[in-house]
């Protein structure tokens, strides 16, 4: 009884998310806001991580909205709404990656007057850890993850980004990439051995 | 991935090719059979077990590394998304009405998260959580700080007919408020911090705070919506333990059964398993029920991770059912 009624509840939700997207479909504009509100959190955050550059972060959400508000005609429901978003944000930070290898740019790095600055460290807001020690390791350790995630691949980036952080399984990252799970789980594979092979002495 | 390429003929892992998969282990994404040899080799292998639980802490450290992006740059986005829309060449012009709630209110939720289902109590909470909100928060017995910081941004500039201009300016200001839990305007401060997305030590700290009155319908909402939506594994968990006196509660039992059966982390849903399973008076002595148990059976049939399906077991066990579904 009660599972049914937990799946009642999911078909709820969904029902609901599907009668925005109709709505908005229709041309009501406070249903694409609402549609737009519900996710954009999580765009940003996946852009964020993704391209670790908020400029870049920011043209992203940009672009993929408004992707969104032109072709929502389109959206034939063929796949959930999530996952079509999400494949358009993930191909939008690929194809950015992509040229950053190209023009081999360092996007989070600018140089200020006294030596290179971080942008990234600008918005991370950590608690302070008071064990100089353990504050060290840690520095550590954020410079070789960083440097690891930089020489992963524009896929496997995604792959593990959407995993690791956005919590996804694999069959829903391969539906969003445009792949397989198996190819994904292959993927993942690659970019948590070079995790490995560069955290090995971390752990 | 071919194991046989990672297992040698006989079908055993050595240390390293076992180490190789304790990422995607961690992951719960190994195949049942990959599973199987990496566990068969950790019960010969007390190195790789110690390797394992290294592999756990490294993987803790890589959630550090996620940046969350500050509420600033949220509201930049939607404001300038919303000039987009506005000024573009769109299909459609955007009119005035929830885009301008839109952009005024920076720290919004993913209220539609597409993976989990939720008590209807949820909806409510987060319906109400969507409108900014302007409740008069100062007065009362609650003790309310000077203004300790502050900032001003233009969001919009409008010309008007009349030759004057139309500024919309967002204003932020701090405030250091005291007062008891049973405040409701206390309450809803705190009902507002755990839906705060850009800060999960924050929601964790409210949560610990809220669950302390967690016989509130409001509060269980709250704690019940977490459960199923919030990103953090953390937070999902303390929130459980909040509901813990309250696992008899329908729309308790529908949300840990969701966490159960969709919840990616397989902490939470050993924890889901236990809260289900045990009775209102707080032992883990069977609580029977038919539809817990078709959860049960419905999670044996699609876990992966070992220890989870142990538990899994054993809590069907206690209930004298069997752990597949005839």
């Amino acid at each position: 009884m009660l599972q049914r009624s937990a799946v009642a509840l999911n078909s709820g939700l969904q029902a609901d998310e599907a009668a925005l997207i109709r709505a908005a479909q229709e041309g009501d504009q406070d249903a694409f806001a609402q549609l737009v509100y519900a996710y954009d959190q999580s765009v940003l955050k996946l852009a964020m991580n993704l391209l670790r550059s908020p400029e870049d972060a920011r043209d992203v959400y940009q672009e993929a909205f408004l992707r969104v508000y032109r072709n929502l005609n389109n959206f034939r429901f063929d796949c959930s709404f999530h996952t079509w978003l999400y494949r358009i944000v993930t191909n939008l930070c690929l194809d950015q990656m992509r040229k950053r290898k190209v023009r081999r740019e360092e996007p989070s790095v600018l140089t200020a007057a006294d030596g290179p600055l971080d942008r990234m460290d600008s918005v991370q807001e950590e608690r302070v850890d008071g064990d100089p020690q353990r504050h060290l390791f840690s520095g550590q350790l954020r410079v070789r993850i960083k440097s690891v995630l930089e020489g992963m691949t524009a896929r496997e980036r995604a792959v593990f980004e959407l995993r690791h952080y956005q919590g996804l399984r694999l069959r829903r990252i391969g539906e969003i990439l445009g792949t397989t799970e198996e190819a994904a789980k292959n993927c993942l594979f690659r970019a948590t051995q070079k995790m490995r092979a560069a955290l090995g002495d971390f752990v | 991935m071919n194991q046989s390429d990672d297992a040698g003929a006989n079908g055993k892992m050595d240390c390293e090719q076992a180490r190789m998969y304790f990422a995607l282990l961690l992951y719960g994404e190994l195949s049942f059979d990959e599973e199987e040899q990496v566990d068969a080799h950790l019960d010969t292998c007390a190195e790789c077990r110690a390797a394992l639980e290294r592999q756990r802490s490294l993987h803790a450290a890589l959630d550090d590394f996620a940046v969350d992006p500050p509420a600033p740059l949220l509201r930049e986005c939607r404001a300038e998304l919303v000039a987009a829309l506005r000024h573009g060449p769109g299909p459609r012009p955007v009119k005035l009405g929830w885009w301008d709630r839109f952009i005024g209110y920076a720290a919004p939720g993913p209220i539609l998260r597409p993976v989990a289902a939720a008590a209807l109590v949820v909806i409510g909470f987060a319906g109400a959580r969507l409108m900014p909100n302007v409740a008069p928060y100062f007065g009362g017995n609650i003790v309310a700080g000077a203004n300790q910081a502050g900032f001003e941004r233009v969001s919009d500039v409008e010309p008007q007919s009349d030759g004057s201009v139309r500024i919309v300016v967002d204003q932020t200001q701090q405030k250091t408020i005291t007062g008891s839990l049973d405040d409701q305007r206390i309450r809803t401060l705190l009902l507002d911090a755990v839906r705060d997305p850009n800060n999960a030590g924050l929601r964790a700290d409210s949560v610990d705070l809220l669950m302390r009155r967690a016989q509130s319908a409001e509060i269980r909402g709250a704690l019940i919506y977490l459960v199923v939506h919030d990103q953090n594994d953390g937070v999902r968990l303390k929130a459980m333990e909040g509901l813990r006196p309250f696992v008899s509660e329908p729309d308790v039992r529908g949300a840990l059964s969701s966490a159960l059966l969709t919840d990616a982390n397989p902490g939470v849903r050993t924890q889901a398993i236990d809260l289900l399973i045990q009775s209102p008076g707080g032992d883990s002595s069977a609580n029977i029920d038919r539809a817990t148990i078709g959860t049960l059976q419905q999670l044996m049939s699609q876990e992966k991770v070992p220890s989870v399906r142990q538990r899994c077991e054993k809590a069907l066990e206690l209930m004298n059912a069997s752990a597949e579904i005839y």
